[in-house]
């Protein structure tokens, strides 16, 4: 049982709270809790409003896992008592999802935005495919719990910055050590596409200005370019001589063990990146596409997933439907695209399930909405054979939530189980409050 | 002597020849009192012209008429008139002659400052040497007339054009100094010096002055206005320093004052400044005054005019042409209107060449103004009469009179007509010749025989821009040529099987036929005659995109995209049985009515019934009050920070509303009805603010909510002490919390000196200082602080320094740290304008919490949840039901954070913030519980009018597709028809040098956390 001080009466509260104080330590308040151990007991949820991610929904559900393993599924036929549980949830009205799936994040790169000191996402220099997020990857992050305690349980740690960032991980946002967090380690390299719009310079010397960005688009281009030529032309050599560090990672992008990511809003972009990408028979992942619907039928030709910028975005421009970013999502499922909704930055990846939840209001059903921050995250990035969706066999990575999960109107997250762990869902935030409410005697 | 000086003897020698050469020329015109290198050559001839068709103003025109100059002057002009003796005389029979042109808005002749390198750190003093003012920007003591030069060049494009004076000016700084009339004549700087001092000049472009202040537009505002004051206190002062730039401020007072806007809103907002301080300016606009035609007209200014209409843009390419915005699109294709719409309204304008790409460009673009409906009296006016007005030199210039200048056109017919040829300018009685007068118009067909093969040629173009094309049978033949002085010189080939041979002619003109010789390819020389045939059939113009096209000509309001041409009336409307979120003591009232009329909320209830009111059906929905954001950056023209003094009280929100932002319209979507727009957080007193409701489409004096308390931001911590801004911030007073205090602690004891000073000092005047007095409004509790703070140990400061000045905070923004401080801000008496659950973005939020606001609510502090984002304004009730998330705030209290909280923050609850009878109807119906993420806004009222309907919205959506497919076909065809074009490029409004990534994820600049 987790220490779990929201379900605890205010009474007692205060008695814990002034046993904290007693220990007179107030870093002890501002810690994050330990990670959970691996589940060594049996769990049973009862009487859920179960969501498998898949886009299904089932009534008055149970799950079971053990192991960390998602073991029994009321809705299947299966018999529930041939299984001994250890331990038994009754969680009548409440819902049960899987765990959400943040993709394209910073969390654990960064802990304040605004100091050198605390970021690690973007590495000097143009072009870094070897660089690796993971190693930088901080587990002790106290944003990392406030984002847990919105039913987000895993992500991809994505570096950013220049025209190839770097490798990004996919990590359980439950760990000791970056060892301990990975779940699929350096899985793509990703590429940001060199912005191809020209935009209106100083009035002085705007012919200039207009020339010099034709200029930068077309040098930058034909880097890229080049760095694809001579990243081929490496790979074809299973032994080169000297080995180059920076073309021997993306030796996975061209025999697909590795994921390329490119990184492009626009039309103009997202057109040239398919261009490229065919020449070398290379599938990728679009990643922003603001302009997505623009494209549509080349997406879908040429089967190429996507991750959605965050959406809760102004339209590019003035012309625009003033709710072009919201209805995105919606253009996309209704075209067939396998589609992921994502979230700017760390600390704001807390919003992700709300992205989707305006999603719902601009079109899509709710099932779809959670698939979109579930089970297609995982098969974007590959994990969707153990994790992304409610089904026997898969890890047992999901929320017990109170309401629409959706919907911060009613979203309370009250347990998160990372394969089968019974993760905490305190955090630095909470504590404050807790200290607080005590300081003035509030309920 | 060395043989390097030697040389250099030698050069100088050679230079004082050359220049004796030069000056030998020039002293035909010599300056009256210079000593005269030689013999004397002086000329003193009369010209008569007579039988012409002559224009002695604007709008009076004589026909067989004479006009007698002598010098520079005119001796007579009329009917019936005596020719003396001695004068020359030319028969102008069926030309015109009009008054040459003024150009009353140009640089000619005038060096452009050099930009002087910025220096690497930020620069917060003038960098300019003397006794001049404390800001760069105002470049008061330039005077044109002791700068200029003549450029014969430019001159020379000038007279060709028909203009015979220009109005030059220094396009430098924020004040300009003086500008001066001079004539474009080739020599005698004395002679062309017309007014010395003939305007003074503005603009709210600091130029490239290199000190921060003034930073924004409203800053340039800011400076003007304080200056105005400083020079009326300066006039009056005893015992005051010598300041050069006031001096030159005062002495300029009574020239005729001329404002550069680049803009329509700062049109008006020169207007604006020019009824504070009793002048009248004369505005140079940037063309686009026909988007707010009704208030352009209300500033009773006088106008200067451009003619540079913006050119098509090439949109072969449909993705780029997606950059170029409706507005953009329906300017290109109104701004020729823009002339016109002056006239119309009876507004007095004068018209200038600025911003053409070349002079003699004018007629093609007055052509266009003209097809558009605008008079040629008129245009003769704005060209000649009016200008001369404007710089007092209408008994001088601009008119063809006794006694006048001898500044007149000959041409050839009517000046605006097309086919019109300019042969003269006279300007101050010299001749310039622009187009042989004599020279026979060869234009036509002709034909001719060369070894018994029958060529035709066909002449075209304009006089002094010929074009021949030339035919042997069918066959087209490249052929040059060119006539000159009556002789024709004409080359050709013909292309035989193996080579091309070349025929050389050159013939003289004889009777409209030409007679002469051809040297032939094979080296002999023949006789030609090339026989006149007939007259070049007149071709018209193709597609001229402003004839009969007046059913298409609609001004929207705003000028972009979601602008309607009539904007939505008040109505009478009952909202049936709607579940109302009162924010009263009767809570949520299911099954309930809302009446609103006259702008106002009439009823709430059940069953109302009403013949004359719209009914609208509301079940299964919700009506809430309309959302109010505490903190908002939208619709601020240019920056929203004044970043050139710690303390920049002096600078006003109020002088820079937008109300063309789009994210006004945005933001009704979101059921947003007022904003509270607040000056930046990039020092500690910021600006005062200005509270608006979103009456998209109206002006922003419409704009602003109407008796509201004024408001001012300030602003503590990192942003302040410019911890974030780069390493080269660290000059600018303060850089630490302990400097903050010490800023407002400062302003207000200065403040209250200077109340002293004011109520006892009767004799010697007290300089009117606008910052002192905005922190005097607050202390005597007239105007009210919102204070962006996060820690709680400057939030505890600014309380004390607000006791010990005996007034209160009316208001913390951000105050991500007050729930630590919950009891003491419940003690002061300050209210809070927080965020939902932001943190982490730099070091003073580390300890922010999103149950911030769920405790400040319960320790009884006023709370309210803001934006300070324009997308996330959009959704501001869904920050508010984080507050249930985030410390199990109820729904009811939830909602009030974004309506009744901040209404009582702003002091506007009285009005607005909840649903009650005899309030503002100032509501929002949605599709859905509106704390919930799946809340839509169907309607959004203000004052009663649904400025937002989202089934308007959709069709406004197809209209905007329409009407920017209707405006690409056009611009294509205009693209055929070879005219000029541009290329699209992406404008993003808010931020000129971004990349896309910065496009997608940092377009919402406009925010200040």
């Amino acid at each position: 049982m987790i220490f779990k001080i929201n379900s605890i009466s205010p009474a007692l509260q205060k008695l814990i709270i002034g046993l904290l104080f007693c220990h007179g330590s107030l870093t002890t308040m501002a810690q994050n809790p330990a990670p959970a151990p691996a589940q060594s007991k049996s769990i049973l949820i009862k009487n859920v409003q179960l969501h498998d991610g898949n886009g299904k929904t089932y009534n008055n559900a149970s799950i079971g896992f053990n192991e960390g393993k998602i073991t029994f599924l009321s809705y299947l036929n299966m018999d529930e008592k041939n299984n001994s549980w250890d331990s038994i949830i009754d969680a009548k009205g409440q819902h049960v999802y899987p765990g959400l799936i943040a993709l394209n994040t910073n969390i654990g790169l960064s802990e304040i935005e605004a100091l050198r000191a605390m970021n690690d996402y973007s590495e000097t220099g143009s072009i870094n495919p070897n660089a690796r997020a993971i190693i930088a990857y901080n587990t002790d992050s106290k944003v990392t719990p406030t984002v847990r305690f919105n039913g987000i349980l895993t992500a991809q740690i994505t570096p950013s910055g220049g025209l190839v960032s770097g490798n990004s991980s996919i990590v359980s946002l439950d760990a000791w050590n970056w060892e301990d967090a990975v779940y699929k380690s350096d899985e793509g390299v990703h590429i940001n596409w060199p912005s191809m719009n020209v935009y209106y310079g100083q009035k002085s010397n705007e012919e200039d200005f207009e020339k010099k960005q034709k200029e930068r688009i077309e040098k930058e281009l034909k880097n890229l370019e080049a760095f694809f030529e001579d990243s081929y032309n490496y790979h074809l050599n299973n032994k080169p001589n000297p080995k180059n560090l920076i073309l021997e990672s993306m030796r996975g992008i061209f025999d697909n063990t590795k994921k390329l990511y490119i990184h492009a809003n626009f039309a103009k972009q997202i057109m040239a990146a398919v261009n490229l990408c065919n020449k070398y028979k290379i599938n990728f992942v679009l990643v922003g596409g603001s302009e997505a619907n623009m494209v549509i039928n080349l997406l879908k030709d040429n089967n190429i997933p996507v991750i959605l910028g965050q959406t809760h975005q102004l339209p590019l421009r003035e012309d625009e439907p003033i709710d072009a970013p919201y209805t995105l999502p919606k253009k996309l499922q209704d075209a067939g695209i396998l589609y992921a909704l994502s979230c700017n930055g760390f600390w704001q990846v807390r919003n992700l399930p709300f992205i989707a939840g305006t999603a719902v209001a601009y079109g899509l059903t709710q099932e779809q909405a959670l698939s979109s921050i579930t089970i297609n995250a995982a098969r974007i990035a590959g994990i969707d054979k153990t994790t992304g969706s409610i089904e026997i066999g898969k890890d047992a990575t999901l929320i017990l939530c109170q309401g629409d999960i959706l919907d911060m109107k009613s979203s309370v997250i009250n347990r998160a189980f990372i394969m089968g762990k019974s993760v905490s869902l305190d955090n630095v935030q909470h504590q404050l409050y807790l200290k607080y409410k005590s300081k003035y005697n509030i309920d | 002597m060395t043989y390097i000086s030697a040389i250099f003897s030698y050069m100088k020698k050679l230079l004082i020849i050359i220049a004796f050469l030069f000056c030998g020329i020039s002293s035909i015109i010599a300056q009256q009192n210079f000593p005269v290198n030689g013999v004397k050559n002086e000329k003193k001839i009369i010209y008569a012209f007579t039988n012409a068709n002559i224009f002695i103003d604007y709008k009076t025109r004589i026909k067989e008429a004479t006009l007698i100059v002598c010098e520079d002057k005119i001796l007579d002009v009329g009917n019936g008139i005596t020719i003396p003796n001695n004068a020359v005389v030319y028969d102008m029979q069926g030309k015109y002659i009009y008054p040459s042109f003024i150009d009353i808005y140009s640089s000619y002749g005038i060096k452009a400052m050099e930009k002087s390198k910025s220096s690497e750190w930020p620069q917060y003093k003038s960098s300019e040497s003397g006794a001049v003012g404390w800001n760069e920007a105002l470049k008061t003591d330039y005077n044109a007339y002791q700068n200029f030069s003549i450029n014969q060049k430019e001159a020379e494009q000038f007279r060709n054009a028909g203009f015979g004076v220009v109005l030059s000016l220094r396009k430098e700084g924020i004040s300009r100094g003086s500008s001066t009339a001079l004539a474009l004549i080739d020599e005698n700087p004395n002679k062309a010096l017309i007014k010395s001092k003939a305007a003074a000049c503005f603009s709210f472009n600091k130029g490239n002055s290199t000190q921060v202040y003034p930073s924004s537009l409203m800053g340039a505002i800011a400076l003007i206005r304080q200056t105005y004051y400083d020079a009326q206190w300066y006039a009056l002062a005893k015992n005051k320093e010598k300041n050069i730039t006031l001096e030159s401020w005062n002495e300029l007072k009574n020239l005729s004052q001329i404002f550069e806007s680049d803009d329509k809103l700062n049109t008006l907002r020169i207007g604006r400044i020019g009824d504070e301080f009793g002048v009248n300016y004369i505005i140079k606009t940037s063309g686009n005054e026909y988007q707010r035609m009704e208030e352009i007209k209300k500033t009773k200014a006088r106008y200067i005019l451009p003619l540079n209409f913006p050119e098509a843009y090439d949109l072969s390419d449909p993705y780029d042409a997606a950059n170029v915005s409706l507005a953009s699109l329906k300017h290109w294709e109104l701004a020729p209107y823009n002339p016109y719409f002056f006239e119309k309204s009876g507004i007095d304008f004068a018209l200038t060449t600025d911003g053409l790409k070349e002079k003699k460009d004018i007629f093609k673009q007055l052509n266009k103004a003209i097809l558009t409906g605008l008079t040629e009296q008129q245009v003769l006016k704005a060209l000649t009469y009016t200008p001369a007005e404007f710089l007092a030199l209408n008994q001088l210039i601009g008119s063809l009179r006794k006694n006048y200048l001898a500044n007149f056109i000959i041409s050839s017919g009517n000046i605006f007509e097309k086919n019109n040829i300019i042969y003269e300018n006279w300007v101050l009685g010299e001749r310039y010749i622009i187009n042989d007068i004599y020279e026979p118009s060869i234009q036509g067909k002709y034909s001719f025989i060369l070894n018994d093969q029958s060529f035709k040629l066909t002449i075209l173009g304009n006089l002094d821009n010929k074009a021949f094309e030339l035919r042997k049978d069918t066959t087209k033949c490249t052929a040059k040529g060119n006539f000159k002085r009556n002789r024709l010189t004409l080359s050709f080939e013909v292309k035989n099987k193996t080579i091309n041979e070349f025929y050389r002619v050159s013939a003289e003109y004889n009777n409209k036929d030409f007679i002469g010789k051809v040297q032939m390819p094979d080296g002999n020389w023949q006789n030609i005659n090339i026989k006149y045939l007939e007259a070049n059939k007149d071709t018209a113009s193709k597609n001229n995109h402003l004839k009969n096209e007046n059913n298409e000509i609609k001004v929207i309001y705003p000028f972009c995209a979601y602008g309607t041409e009539n904007l939505p009336i008040e109505e009478e409307v009952i909202l049936k049985n709607a579940s109302v979120w009162t924010n009263e003591k009767e809570g949520i009232l299911q099954q309930t009515d809302v009446w609103i009329k006259n702008g106002k909320i009439f009823k709430v209830g059940k069953n109302l019934l009403s013949t004359s009111a719209k009914i609208i059906d509301a079940s299964n929905k919700h009506i809430t009050s309309g959302i109010i954001d505490e903190h908002s950056h939208i619709a601020v023209s240019h920056r929203v920070n004044e970043s050139g003094l710690s303390n920049s009280s002096e600078v006003r929100i109020a002088d820079v509303i937008d109300c063309d932002d789009i994210n006004i319209y945005r933001q009704l979507a979101g059921g947003v009805t007022t904003s509270h727009i607040l000056h930046g957080s990039a020092n500690a007193i910021g600006g005062q603010s200005q509270l608006i409701k979103l009456r998209w489409g109206k002006s922003p004096e419409q704009m602003k909510f109407e008796g509201a308390d004024p408001f001012i931001k300030f602003a503590l911590g990192e942003n302040v002490k410019q911890t974030n801004w780069g390493e080269k911030y660290t000059i600018r007073y303060p850089q630490t919390r302990m400097g903050v205090e010490q800023i407002y602690t400062d302003a207000f004891t200065r403040a209250l000196e200077y109340e002293n000073q004011l109520k006892n000092t009767k004799e010697n005047p007290v300089r009117k200082d606008l910052q002192l007095d905005a922190m005097l409004e607050i202390i005597r509790g007239k105007r009210f602080i919102t204070c962006h703070s996060y820690q709680q140990s400057e939030i505890n400061m600014l309380m004390h320094v607000a006791d010990s000045f005996h007034f209160k905070v009316n208001t913390f923004t951000h105050i991500l740290e007050g729930y630590k401080v919950a009891d003491k801000l419940k003690k002061h008496g300050s209210g809070a304008s927080t965020f939902a659950d932001w943190w982490a973005y730099k070091y003073e939020v580390i300890e922010a919490i999103p149950y911030n606001g769920a405790i400040l609510n319960k320790m009884n502090v006023t709370t309210a949840f803001n934006s300070d984002d324009p997308e996330m304004a959009r959704r501001l009730n869904q920050e508010a039901a984080k507050a249930i998330k985030y410390g199990n705030v109820s729904e009811e209290e939830a909602l009030k954070f974004v309506t009744l909280n901040p209404a009582k923050l702003l002091h506007i609850d009285s009005r607005t913030g909840s649903i009650k009878e005899g309030k503002d109807a100032d509501i929002v119906l949605w599709d859905n519980h509106p704390l919930s993420i799946y809340a839509k806004v169907i309607q959004t009222y203000v004052d009663g009018i649904c400025y937002y309907d989202s089934e308007r919205n959709k069709r406004l959506q197809d209209e905007i597709q329409k009407e920017r497919n209707r405006l690409i076909q056009k611009m294509m065809n205009q693209k055929d028809a070879n005219e000029n074009t541009q290329k699209p490029l992406l404008k993003n409004k808010k931020l000129q040098h971004c990349n896309d990534h910065e496009l997608i994820n940092h377009q919402n600049d406009n925010h200040d956390f």
